[in-house]
């Protein structure tokens, strides 16, 4: 049983991989599916904005609150903005938007093109000669891969706005002074790493929630499942892929 | 159709903030770096850079003007530092100028610092060297600190001492804390006050008596100012000097006889000096005693005869 558990796991991983390798394939070809792939963007991107900037907002709260015991035990007040945005634009923000995008893009995705499978109308668009893979999964995934960055960077700006607030609930923290210590403490080397891995978090959650979405099976209950298993794996992916890249980050010398 | 419009502005929104936010980011982190102003590099060659690195600030007259481009060694006992330096701030780096190691506070990232030349000298031009200062290590400055540390507890020491001494019972301190003392000196300024007062009431009257005095008022004022009785003093005096003169020469004569005296001259000389005169003198003084008790002996005798008895009777009467 052991042995099923770890072959259907390889052969998962491997089905995911040639599933990705196919979007490489197909979603370069000409005859690029426009206007779906705007659409996506406003419902992957635009749609889970609220969310991401309320999360974001409270993430940059919480940290700054939570910061300052310790940095006051070492009469250390006035790097509140400087340990606070170095730790909310490296790694809170980027991880946050993607796990809140995991659970709402992730289970969309899954469900949506979970149901379509499951009604077959995947199979009626492969027979009315659209091919579904290029007008669902591709512009889905390019979406998620490029929006989700673009969310990150709001997310920045909003949990640093709510370090800012955080920083002035107990001391004083002029406005000028907070974004001249955040803008004097992050270098390139935290931004555009930050950024970088956001760009694979959103390849993940969109990949993982197609693949999901699109070997949906077993009727109306694969569908439930399909997004469950969506948000579970692009989740864990999310975790897996900032340890890849804190590792080469390091390796690189970049932090 | 509209609705599809709609929804593509929000995503151009959407997308464009998220951009240019990113954008903006750059941009500041850059100009923090000093990346995108014109910029000067200059270098300065440092015996120790105390682990300055890549990056770190560059601060002439504490203002951040650019930073540190790289640390390299170039010799057993130097480090080239290459620093980018802001046009702007180029001016007024002079070529005489010095570069020292630095921390931002006390355990701060380390830093250069820039302490501006004299005015005489030019500005520096594109890839000047600067002189350098050996940096502040902080070790040093512990040992340093150390010899002060021990300095201060002898001092410390030392006041405790004075201090102990001070809040003694027996001390001046006592003197201060006492409110009697306080009292005391307060009541003794009251009576210096009265007594100051007084002291103008009997100066006024000194005034008014040296008036009376100059006027001639009064026996003392006639005294002074009298001019006939001046002159009869002054006869006085003169007859009083002749007096006194004649007095010196009676002394000067009495002298003389009692020196003669002593030596025994003339009569009472010998009197005086002879011992066995005054022998005699006491024994017929002795003799003459004697007599007389025997003379008082038959006095009483007397007084019971016959012939006196009724005289004595009579007188007791």
């Amino acid at each position: 049983m052991k042995q099923g558990v770890l072959m259907r796991f390889l052969n998962e991983t491997g089905d995911i991989t040639r599933f990705a390798g196919r979007f490489f394939k197909e979603a370069f070809k000409p005859r690029y599916e426009i206007g779906e792939f705007l659409r996506q963007c406003f419902f992957i991107g635009y749609k889970s904005l609220p969310l991401v900037a309320i999360t974001a907002f409270i993430m940059g709260l919480v940290i700054t609150i939570q910061s300052r015991p310790t940095l006051v035990e070492f009469g250390a007040e006035a790097w509140l903005p400087k340990m606070v945005s170095v730790s909310l634009v490296r790694e809170i923000a980027p991880v946050i938007t993607a796990l809140i995008c995991a659970g709402k893009i992730g289970s969309g995705i899954g469900a949506e093109l979970g149901s379509m499978k499951v009604t077959e109308q995947i199979d009626a668009m492969e027979v009315s000669g659209t091919n579904p893979f290029k007008y669902l999964v591709a512009t889905r995934i390019m979406t998620a891969t490029l929006t989700i960055p673009i969310l990150v960077v709001l997310a920045d700006a909003v949990s640093l706005y709510g370090g800012y607030l955080g920083a002035n609930i107990r001391g004083v923290v002029s406005w000028d002074l907070y974004w001249n210590q955040v803008f004097d403490t992050l270098a390139f080397s935290d931004v555009i790493p930050s950024i970088l891995k956001t760009f694979f978090f959103g390849f993940a959650i969109g990949t993982i929630g197609c693949y999901k979405g699109y070997n949906s099976n077993k009727g109306t209950e694969g569908v439930g499942r399909s997004a469950n298993s969506a948000v579970v794996i692009s989740s864990l992916l999310v975790f897996i892929l900032d340890l890849l890249a804190v590792q080469i980050i390091d390796l690189l010398n970049l932090t | 159709m509209k609705g599809e419009n709609f929804k593509n502005t929000r995503l151009g929104l959407f997308v464009i903030v998220g951009t240019s936010l990113l954008i903006a980011a750059f941009y500041f982190i850059g100009s923090k770096q000093s990346l995108f102003s014109d910029t000067v590099t200059i270098s300065a060659r440092f015996h120790n850079v105390n682990g300055l690195m890549k990056g770190n600030n560059v601060r002439f007259a504490g203002i951040d003007v650019g930073t540190v481009e790289s640390v390299d060694i170039i010799s057993d006992s130097s480090v080239n530092v290459v620093m980018i330096i802001e046009k702007k701030a180029q001016p007024y780096i002079k070529t005489n100028a010095i570069a020292s190691i630095g921390t931002d506070g006390l355990m701060g990232n380390k830093l250069v610092n820039i302490n501006s030349g004299t005015n005489a000298a030019p500005s520096i031009e594109e890839d000047a060297i600067l002189q350098t200062l050996r940096p502040i290590e902080m070790d040093e400055m512990i040992r340093t600190l150390n010899v002060t540390n021990e300095n201060i507890m002898v001092i410390s020491s030392n006041l405790r001492t004075i201090t102990d001494k001070i809040n003694n019972k027996n001390s001046l301190w006592n003197i201060l804390m006492d409110t009697m003392v306080a009292e005391n000196v307060k009541t003794s300024i009251v009576n210096l006050k009265i007594m100051s007062n007084a002291g103008v009431l009997v100066t006024g009257d000194l005034r008014n008596i040296l008036g009376d005095i100059k006027n001639g008022k009064g026996s003392l004022g006639a005294l002074i100012t009298d001019t006939t009785l001046s002159s009869k003093i002054r006869q006085t005096v003169v007859k009083f000097e002749k007096l006194s003169d004649t007095a010196a020469v009676i002394t000067g004569d009495l002298n003389h006889v009692i020196k003669g005296l002593k030596q025994g001259k003339g009569t009472v000389g010998v009197l005086l000096n002879d011992t066995m005169l005054i022998h005699n003198l006491n024994k017929s003084v002795e003799t003459l005693k004697v007599g007389a008790g025997n003379f008082n002996e038959n006095m009483e005798a007397l007084k019971y005869s016959w012939p006196f008895k009724k005289y004595y009777k009579r007188k007791k009467k």
